[in-house]
């Protein structure tokens, strides 16, 4: 474990600011989910944020990332309706057995192998693969760049995961569904990332510093 | 248009799953805050939990088929919506024998989302869970429809043979080898004179003219691919077993299981006459009609339509098949 491990405190501010970056996207997350899907998305994100910061305040202070990603993870499973935002529930879940399984820090190979297991269970679970406008085209980029950031930092290594699962969130823009509620619209969805791929992005995003809107990181660079 | 009788839409539901639990008490347990019910009774031999569950709107599946002999637990949705994974997730640990969990689920995109959810957490909390998928509704096998075949009428057969399979001490591996087994030698087909009417307006889920038939209708309000004339129910029963036939070619040997199910609001006069058609098709054709019921096993709220099944069998999951059963709605 390095010093640059993220220990609890840190990963308690990174899922904080998660939270204040879902408040903040609510109303461009539920307005790019009626385009694309039922429209109740960026509600039941904000809803499991709520759940876990309830649940998490009643956590002892000292709570190590494997018991704080583990809370995460029982608020989104357990609280929040349609399918979505339990399958993010399904990566906390996985960060959080990826964290107890390497000692009290969060060390960039935890991250790296929570996010790689996280991704193969949502793809389990959803039948999905990359291409399929789903939330997954942001998470493979993100597991990728950390599989590929070997020893650095955890801080740096998520920036990098950050940049690819906004990448992939730019991506879907230019896909049609075949998977999810979007997969009804066919053609029609084409031109709107998925909402699903944009959680996973403000999460990653979140461990550096929290993410006021959405415009910025949708339009196309490079 | 058919009003409900209920208090409200949107208590249709816990109204009814409170009144099953006072009902059969003697039979189930009804976990209210955490949406499922359990077998008060249970084979000490059995070493794996049989837990299924689905939308509301199908009773007597699945909370009628729990007890002893068939369902450990069944959690059950909202009208045609899948149960949370938390209901899964937490019924599934109430039930788990040494050996694990069997979920056995219908082919339909949220159950499988949902049970796959509660799977991955099982999984994560060190417990063994397997699954059989059903679905043997021969009007959705298309190469066109990505999502498989519906499960429909053969859910409850495969409940029951499992169940008695379950009650020898067979293992988990042996009971997904012969559900799925059972699941690729079973086939439904099922046709509607009028649709269902929605619990919240009362108004039909789709129109058919007096005479018209949807013919492949699925059990949540989906219409079939095609609308035929009604015709007499000898020349529908004739069709429609033919098509079961064509799809399962049974041996002349093979044992045949058949279901004859109503879909909410077909008579029993009705469903009888059906079934001594289906009777005549397959002596006629020479297929060993080994077992049958006839009645109402999974219905999709008030349509006023049937379904067939027939399940090619083996003198094994005929042994499991008669093996006893005490539930709400099936005992021998």
């Amino acid at each position: 474990m390095t010093t640059a491990a993220f220990d609890g405190t840190r990963t308690r501010e990174w899922i904080r600011r998660f939270a204040d970056s879902v408040y903040a996207t609510e109303a461009e997350l539920t307005a790019l989910d009626q385009r694309a899907g039922d429209g109740d998305f960026g509600t039941n994100l904000a809803t499991g944020v709520r759940a876990a910061g309830l649940l998490l305040d009643r956590t002892d202070e000292s709570a190590g990332p494997a018991e704080t990603l583990g809370t995460m993870a029982t608020a989104f499973l357990d609280e929040i309706g349609g399918t979505s935002g339990p399958l993010f529930g399904l990566l906390f879940q996985a960060l959080s057995r990826a964290a107890a399984d390497s000692g009290p820090g969060l060390t960039t190979a935890a991250l790296a192998d929570g996010t790689a297991q996280g991704l193969a269970a949502i793809r389990r679970v959803g039948d999905a693969s990359p291409g399929d406008k789903t939330l997954v085209d942001a998470l493979d980029p993100a597991a990728a760049a950390l599989r590929a950031a070997g020893t650095a930092p955890p801080a740096t290594a998520l920036a990098t995961a950050a940049d690819g699962a906004w990448r992939g969130v730019r991506d879907t823009a230019s896909l049609s569904a075949r998977m999810g509620r979007a997969s009804y619209l066919g053609e029609r969805a084409t031109g709107i990332p998925d909402p699903g791929a944009v959680g996973i992005a403000l999460f990653f995003a979140s461990a550096a510093g929290t993410v006021p809107a959405l415009g910025p990181h949708l339009r196309p660079t490079g | 248009m058919a009003r409900y009788f209920e208090n409200d839409a949107g208590e249709l539901v816990p109204d009814a799953l409170s009144g099953f639990a006072r009902a059969h008490a003697d039979l189930v347990a009804y976990d209210p805050a955490d949406g499922f019910f359990t077998a008060r009774q249970a084979s000490p031999a059995r070493r794996v939990g049989l837990l299924s569950g689905g939308g509301s709107g199908h009773e007597p599946l699945h909370a009628g088929y729990v007890g002893a002999g068939m369902l450990d637990a069944a959690c059950p949705g909202r009208v045609f919506a899948s149960p949370h994974n938390r209901q899964i997730y937490r019924a599934s640990r109430a039930v788990a024998g040494p050996e694990g969990v069997l979920h056995i689920v219908k082919n339909y995109t949220g159950d499988r989302i949902n049970f796959g959810i509660a799977a991955e957490r099982l999984a994560d909390a060190g417990i063994t869970c397997a699954r059989v998928l059903i679905d043997d509704d021969l009007a959705s096998d298309s190469e066109e429809i990505a999502s498989g075949r519906r499960g429909t009428g053969a859910t409850m057969l495969i409940e029951k043979v499992l169940g008695g399979a379950a009650d020898t001490g067979m293992g988990l591996g042996a009971l997904v080898d012969l559900g799925t087994s059972l699941a690729g030698r079973s086939r439904t087909l099922a046709a509607a004179s009028a649709a269902h009417n929605a619990p919240a307006t009362g108004e039909p889920a789709f129109g058919l003219l007096p005479g018209e038939l949807e013919y492949g209708v699925g059990i949540h309000g989906e219409r079939a691919d095609r609308t035929r004339s009604q015709g007499s129910v000898d020349a529908l029963v004739d069709d429609m077993t033919g098509a079961l036939l064509d799809a399962l070619r049974p041996g002349p040997d093979d044992p045949v299981v058949a279901l004859v199910n109503g879909l909410g609001s077909v008579t029993s006069l009705e469903l009888y006459g059906i079934f001594g058609e289906l009777a005549r098709v397959l002596d006629a054709r020479r297929v060993r009609l080994a077992r049958h019921l006839v009645g109402d096993y999974v219905t999709a709220l008030d349509m006023r339509g049937f379904s067939l099944t027939l399940m090619v069998a083996d003198h094994d999951t005929l042994g499991f098949y008669d093996a006893p059963v005490r539930t709400p709605a099936l005992r021998w």
